[in-house]
């Protein structure tokens, strides 16, 4: 029978019509997408037999026989600081349980938390140390790239001098590790050291201690279940620190509170909230002055407490009258009445607490949003009493810590400074000459200033030499732990990378700066060292509330990894100083023994209070979780009975004194031995002001009639040294060892000793004996005299699409901050006269997703997250989306102000971001201006998730204090692809 | 005997996803299969909520009334198992399943699926308790051992619960009588026959 | 009267007042002064009432994973284990019983004239091949597939879970590779016949008298009779219907969703069990019902009486197309 031609089309057509989708058709591309199987080097599930779930290999269950070891240590994705409960079987991590002790998670993890044994499987993990060959990936032995590296970096010294090289750390190392790695680069001679802090929380701890002593979380996760009104302005916990939802959620069904939170999104942790206020990105401090409005104009501040601990209320009062409901509504869109209602209830529905995070932090006010969030706090009474405070998400594990151990250009461990006094103090702890240390920097005045953020580090290799206030560019970046994508101005960033005499990335994995290195065209001297993840490690690290939790080595380093602590002993050992360095730390085959460092940072710590947490001590917590209550943190019973859980710092005094811990910062309720406290005397006792008339008058900064709780003084008090011992006849108190310890730290004017100079912590002891705190007793400043903006001015973003605005709110002029110049206010003068809000309107924002972390390579290499979240996109409200074609799910290219700066990748259209809005994860990376990078990486060790990174679309402005840069807003377009 | 069943807070889960990346570590389950997933209705929305949903353990579970082979069983727990070596992939239990618990792996061959993989509530299979056969199908065995899901063990805010279903749903009442309200134990009608009353 | 002037004035003033007021509202679209997302939940029960199936969002690519609950799996349970088994009982066991019935009151329709001896082809070797492809793989299907639906109740219990499972395991295979062979046996089958099928008034007589099937004279007929037509169109419209779903069923979730696969399911589970009770129909007429029947498909040749009284105006066409008496015919296409 014959069959005609257009039959047998008609057929196939048919048959083709039932095997696709009705739209579009099926192509075999979406069809192994649905499958999941076209992620590049995951294993075909086709090779397992049907009834299988996985392949056999090591791993659960324990083999015959064999034992089961329980180790604990704390997860390393966020700073709640949840204890990772690991059992393992023949060195083998078989399994996690649920860490039920733990007085701040209570068993509890999130996405991450819950697949960090899949860290330490390691399929994606560096194995082996790479070096870059003519373009391609080749396998080196650790002494050989030791020995390469350190001879390149000792001729880059040579010719260009110490701050040529950048040394960027991590808040990934525990305490010993960063604190190690802030030593070495003093021992090298440079303070360009840094890490995470600088783009994560540098503008709260700047802002926080210039206004009231500390710029760390004042209260704890768990203390917030004691509020009765919380507002979250510029953070989502609900995605970035999830378990403390489980304390801010709790808390808020057990006290009835209202939960208030004030984003440009409707986030997560909105969808939870009894009030969600919508602003405009950029714009917090109309808000909050809005909200001090309202609060002056009907008399809800706490008056008594204004008097006695607050410093240039009346100064701030101006600005405060200026923001009006119109002004505010017209600058940040918040309606008036909402904006009453919520001052309302966080004035007068006491205790009341302020949580933040990016949000407030990643903008160039930054400094000047947290300090008007500490302003708000201020004036309402609500810093000091539990359920209050600035609590401060940090970002981390153990960001905290690193910030406290000094990773970070402006100071030496523990916020002494750079000054010659700061440099001296750690000569003395670290009993190494001080005339030796100077030598190594290429001038005192060098010595002396601070360093170049890591934000900046393309422009401190590219800009004329001239620009840069050192010997020269910076010329070799040596990353242990730090991603590349998480930093504005990738494409510029570029141009850096390729101009790099050399790169050295020490992490456990290559990291996008592996992969963009080789995309901007280098062809060698780019280095890659495996070092292993901190469940390899053991080693002490810092919860946000000030917590130290001591994590063990769960299993030893897998491959060729190696601990931090390690790598940064051979390069001391290549360098020649590694005598110096780890005169009184003891090394074992090349590892520095950690609870040695820990225990020199005890030594030299008094200034934060780190001085009681040892070792021993810290260990005792891990082990006796279960006697510390979860609402109050202390243990009532056991070993540990009436310590707070991790001896929160301040930690007063040595060891010995076995100081509690203050859970709750600034806290007059309680004695100080109880881990009570008040306001730090930071700033001076007294200080001129000049009166309208042209007289000048003296104002204490001191604390009037406030104390802590038995205070023997019962009024503000400076700070203690010997000198005001002697005064307060105080000094006979002083053990002859302890005077003897006083006198060798400064022989020539041994009054001069402070609670923080003195190496035997005797003047701490005996302040505390009197029920003082160490650290004065003082009002906290409103007028922060010092920092660019002494009271918080709004200033537009450096690119804003209300270029109406700039005029009457523009950015700081022009100026030289931290060896760079900061041409901010010029930038936003060129994007106003080229007229880049029109062709750029979109408010672009960036923000967290709760399966990836930071730039995002090593949780994207995590199977069991990469599988939840396997594209980036864009949020775009649906107005927006349907002014421009957009479809849900479609691809768009996503344009920036810069460098013609252009992204691909798929649309989510929402109602999440208001109109005018969009926001991108900064997780993704991996992909360049729609180019796949996969083939950049060694093999074997490109993340399975890759995606365009939301920084090759962010643009060029720095907060002046710290040089944080502004991921948080800037502007876009959108179009279909 | 307990009847163990799973309840879902939906007021407290903010799609965190821990759930889910427990199940995937505590039985290292592959790419492709979802045991346990987490919805989100009105995303991006006010009365935005997120419900995490695997299998509910059923009573009259639809899936094993369906199987063709009838390779479902109901332990003394309530647990609702299934065996791997009797199924037959023919996917009937999902088309029963009112909570798409039922996973297959794609074995090629066009839409064709392996055996049926789901959520066990952490109470393995037909093989011996905790031996390594029993892992390599169907993954940690807790109720064995005493211990309660992980999923619901590692939970960021205590928003899934699971275990003696009495015990749960107290818990839950009193979780809505002390904050003043509660969306429902989502699913319960259609799996249990049963409300809880708040 | 000044009075009056003064209010109006007043009144208007305060209209213009108001009236600028108005506009000077910002041109920025106005936010809500109140929004509280707790208050907002949406709750399960109005959900269910309103859409009947809850569905959201999810991130992982498994679209139907972000149907959170849909209570009409039960509805589709009590189908498959309930309603299907009794339609199929009624109408497979009903049209045997009837069949039954039939053959023992009436018997075999045989050869009035008896057999002459000389032959006629009826079916060419392609046709053959078409019928046994369809007709084989049809029965391989049905009862694979009846398998599925009674096996566990009728089978298992004898058989053994392991070794009915592994039956079952090798029944779904085949049911799904020779359902490739079904679907092509089906169309080939179409296009050979669908000329031949196409009602005609001798079908409208055909079935007045019931064929000739409950006394009285068979109608004369051309190649297929009325009943043969009918048997044709529900197979062809059977046989679309169950390859149609078949293959949904075949491609799960390839731009269907949840409950247009259960609507499948049911769709092809209901036309099969229907389609299998009228085959017997045709099992029956084609092998004991009818004499001389079978050999039609057997080697291609009928009796040449039988030609006549079964299919008069066909016999008297393919003689007008010059077939030699006596000798079986070659195929003229």
């Amino acid at each position: 029978m014959l069959i005609k031609r257009t039959d047998r089309q008609a057929r196939s057509g048919l048959l083709a019509a039932l095997t696709s989708q009705s739209n579009g058709g099926l192509d075999r591309r979406s069809f192994l997408r649905r499958s999941g199987l076209t992620v590049g080097g995951l294993a075909t599930l086709g090779a397992l037999p049907l009834a299988s779930v996985r392949q056999a290999k090591a791993g659960p269950p324990p083999a015959e026989g064999a034992g089961v070891t329980i180790r604990k240590s704390i997860c390393t994705h966020c700073s709640v600081g949840c204890t990772v409960t690991a059992e393992v079987s023949n060195g083998v991590w078989i399994g996690q349980e649920p860490s039920w002790d733990s007085p701040i998670n209570r068993g509890s993890h999130c996405a991450k938390g819950a697949a960090v044994r899949e860290l330490v499987m390691g399929e994606r993990r560096l194995k082996y140390p790479m070096k870059l060959v003519n373009g391609e990936w080749t396998r080196v032995k650790w002494d050989e790239a030791i020995n390469e590296i350190g001879d390149k970096l000792m001729a880059i010294r040579e010719k260009s001098g110490s701050d040529s090289v950048y040394w960027l750390g991590s808040a990934k190392m525990t305490n010993e590790g960063s604190y190690l790695f802030r030593k070495f680069g003093a021992y090298w001679g440079t303070n360009n050291t840094d890490h995470q802090a600088r783009i994560c929380h540098s503008t709260t701890v700047t802002g926080v201690a210039n206004t009231w002593g500390y710029g760390a979380m004042t209260n704890s996760y768990t203390d917030i279940r004691n509020s009765k009104t919380q507002i979250i302005m510029g953070g989502n916990p609900a995605e970035a620190h999830p378990v403390s939802l489980q304390h801010l959620i709790e808390g808020a069904e057990m006290q009835k509170a209202n939960v208030i939170v004030i984003d440009p999104r409707l986030t997560r942790t909105a969808a939870h909230a009894t009030e969600y206020v919508r602003l405009r990105p950029g714009t917090d401090i109309p808000v909050l002055y809005g909200m001090m409005w309202h609060i002056i104009k009907n008399g809800w501040e706490d008056k008594e407490f204004i008097r006695q601990r607050v410093y240039g209320f009346e100064d701030a009062r101006k600005e405060m009258e200026k923001w009006n409901p119109q002004e505010v509504e017209r600058v940040s869109g918040v309606p008036g009445a909402q904006l009453e209602r919520v001052a309302k209830m966080f004035a007068t529905e006491k205790p009341s607490t302020l949580i933040w995070c990016m949000g407030q932090t990643q903008h160039t006010v930054g400094t000047a949003n947290v300090r008007a969030s500490c302003m708000l706090l201020l004036l309402t009474g609500n810093v000091g009493a539990p359920g209050t405070g600035a609590n401060i998400f940090r970002g981390h594990d153990n960001v905290q810590g690193a910030t406290d151990v000094g990773l970070d250009v402006v100071t030496l461990p523990f916020y002494y400074g750079l000054a010659e006094g700061a440099w001296k103090h750690w000569s003395r702890v670290w009993e190494t000459d001080y005339e030796w240390l100077k030598s190594r920097f290429d001038a005192k005045q060098v010595m002396e200033t601070p360093g170049i953020p890591l934000t900046r580090w393309f422009d401190a290799v590219l800009l004329p030499k001239d620009q840069v206030a050192q010997k020269d560019n910076v010329k070799a970046m040596f990353v242990q732990g730090h991603a590349s994508n998480s930093i504005t101005r990738i494409p510029e960033s570029m141009n850096g990378l390729q101009k790099l005499e050399l790169l050295v990335v020490a992490d456990p994995h290559p990291t996008t700066w592996a992969s963009l290195a080789v995309q901007a065209g280098r062809k060698d001297s780019v280095y890659l060292l495996p070092v292993a993840t901190q469940f390899e490690c053991k080693g002490s690290r810092v919860a946000s509330n000030r917590a130290l939790q001591w994590g063990e080595q769960i299993v030893k380093p897998i491959f060729e990894s190696k601990d931090d602590l390690e790598v940064i002993y051979l390069f001391a050992k290549k360098f020649g100083f590694e005598d110096k360095m780890f005169k009184n730390i003891k090394v074992e085959n090349n590892l520095p023994i950690a609870e040695d460092v820990l225990r020199e940072m005890n030594r030299g710590s008094w200034s934060t209070g780190y001085c009681g947490q040892s070792p021993e001590r810290l260990k005792l917590h891990m082990a006796n979780q279960k006697d510390f209550d979860m609402r109050t943190q202390r243990a009532s019973t056991g070993p540990c009975k009436g310590d707070y859980y991790g001896l929160p710092w301040p930690c007063w005094g040595s060891p010995e004194v076995k100081h509690p811990g203050t859970p709750l910062l600034y806290n007059t309720n309680l004695h100080v031995m109880d881990g009570g406290g008040c306001f730090r005397a930071r700033f001076g006792v007294e200080r001129e002001e000049k009166r309208p008339d042209g007289s000048t008058v003296k104002i204490s900064l001191l604390a009037d009639g406030s104390y802590s709780k038995d205070s023997e003084i019962k009024d503000g008090y400076p700070e203690f040294t010997l000198a005001v011992l002697k005064k307060l006849g105080w000094d006979t108190d002083l053990t002859e060892a302890e005077l003897a310890v006083i006198n060798k730290v400064n022989p020539a004017t041994p009054d001069a000793v402070s609670w923080s100079l003195d190496l035997s912590g005797g003047i701490q002891r005996v302040a505390l004996k009197h029920g003082c705190v160490p650290y004065g007793n003082a009002k906290a400043r409103m007028n922060a005299f010092g920092l660019p903006d002494p009271i918080p001015v709004h200033r537009e973003p450096i690119y804003t699409p209300r270029v109406d605005l700039i005029s009457k709110y523009p950015t700081l002029a022009d100026a030289k901050q931290f060896r760079m110049p900061n041409i901010g206010f010029t930038v936003q003068k060129v994007a106003v006269d080229k007229g880049i809000a029109k062709e750029f309107p979109l408010i672009l924002s960036s923000g967290r997703l709760v399966e990836y972390e930071g730039g995002g390579e090593e949780t994207r290499s995590n199977k069991w997250l990469a599988e939840i979240q396997q594209d980036m996109f864009i949020e775009i409200n649906s107005a927006d989306a349907a002014e421009r074609g957009v479809k849900d799910g479609a691809w768009v290219w996503v344009t920036g102000p810069e460098n013609n700066s252009k992204a691909k990748m798929k649309a989510l259209v929402t109602e999440r971001v208001g109109k005018g809005v969009a926001w991108m994860p900064f997780h993704f990376g991996g992909w360049f201006e729609g180019d796949d990078l996969r083939s950049r990486y060694p093999q074997g060790t490109d993340p399975y998730v890759l995606g365009e990174s939301a920084n090759t679309i962010t643009s060029y402005g720095y907060d002046p204090a710290t040089g944080m840069q502004e991921p948080k807003v800037t502007l876009c377009q959108i179009r279909a692809a | 005997m307990a009847r163990m069943k799973f309840l879902c807070d939906a007021d407290r889960c903010i799609e965190c996803n821990a759930c889910v990346t427990a199940c995937k570590n505590e039985h290292e389950v592959p790419w492709g299969i979802n045991r346990r997933r987490v919805v989100t209705l009105n995303d991006g929305k006010p009365g935005e909520r997120s419900v995490s949903m695997a299998c509910m353990h059923c009573t009259d579970a639809p899936c094993a009334a369906v199987c063709p082979v009838n390779c479902f069983y109901t332990t003394a727990d309530a647990v609702v198992l299934h065996s791997k070596d009797l199924c037959i992939g023919c996917g009937y239990c999902f088309y029963a399943c009112p909570f798409g618990a039922p996973q297959y792996p794609k074995i090629g061959n066009f839409g064709s699926r392996g055996k049926m993989d789901k959520c066990t509530f952490c109470a393995g299979g037909p093989e011996t308790d905790n031996s390594r056969e029993e892992y390599e199908k169907y993954g940690a065995n807790r109720l064995a051992e005493g211990k309660l899901p992980l999923c619901a063990e590692m939970c960021s805010t205590k928003s899934l619960l699971a275990g003696d279903g009495d015990v749960i749903a107290q818990i839950y009442k009193e979780r809505v009588a002390r904050r003043g309200y509660g969306s429902g134990a989502w699913g319960w009608q259609t799996a249990y026959r049963e409300s809880i009353a708040t | 009267m000044t009075k009056i002037f003064v209010e109006m004035r007043l009144v208007a003033g305060a209209l213009a007042i108001a009236f600028v007021m108005a506009m000077a509202i910002p041109a920025v679209a106005q936010q809500p002064s109140s929004v509280n997302p707790n208050a907002a939940a949406v709750k399960e029960q109005q959900l269910l009432q309103q859409f009947k199936m809850i569905q959201g969002l999810g991130t992982i690519p498994d679209v139907k994973s972000y149907v959170l609950e849909h209570p009409a799996g039960r509805e589709w349970r009590e189908y498959r284990m309930v309603t299907l088994k009794w339609i199929a009982g009624i109408a497979i066991l009903g049209i045997l019983a009837l069949l039954t019935l039939y053959y023992v009151t009436h018997g075999a329709m045989p050869i009035k004239a008896g057999r002459s001896g000389r032959k006629i082809q009826r079916f060419n070797a392609f046709e053959r091949f078409v019928h046994w492809l369809t007709g084989v793989t049809f029965v391989i299907l049905g009862l694979t597939g009846l398998n599925i639906t009674f096996g566990r109740s009728l089978i298992l219990p004898w058989m053994g879970p392991s070794t009915f499972s592994e039956w079952t395991e090798w029944g779904k295979f085949v049911h799904n590779y020779i359902s490739f062979a079904f679907t092509i046996g089906v169309v080939l089958m179409f296009f050979l016949w669908v000329g031949r099928n196409l009602p005609t008034k001798a079908d409208v007589e055909w079935f007045k008298t019931g064929g000739g099937m409950f006394g009285g004279e068979e109608p004369p007929a051309h190649k297929f009779n009325g009943g043969e037509k009918l048997i044709f169109w529900l197979s062809m419209f059977g046989g679309a219907g169950i390859a149609v779903t078949g293959f949904v069923l075949l491609f799960p979730f390839y731009g269907t969703n949840i409950t247009s696969m259960e609507l499948a399911q049911v769709a092809h589970s209901t036309i099969a069990v229907l389609y299998i009770a009228a085959m017997f129909v045709h099992f029956y007429m084609g092998t004991i019902g009818v004499e001389g029947a079978f050999e039609a498909m057997n080697d291609g040749t009928v009796d040449v009486n039988w030609a006549k009284e079964r299919h008069l105006l066909w016999y008297e066409e393919e003689m007008r197309e010059g077939a030699a008496q006596g000798a079986v015919q070659q195929p003229a296409e």
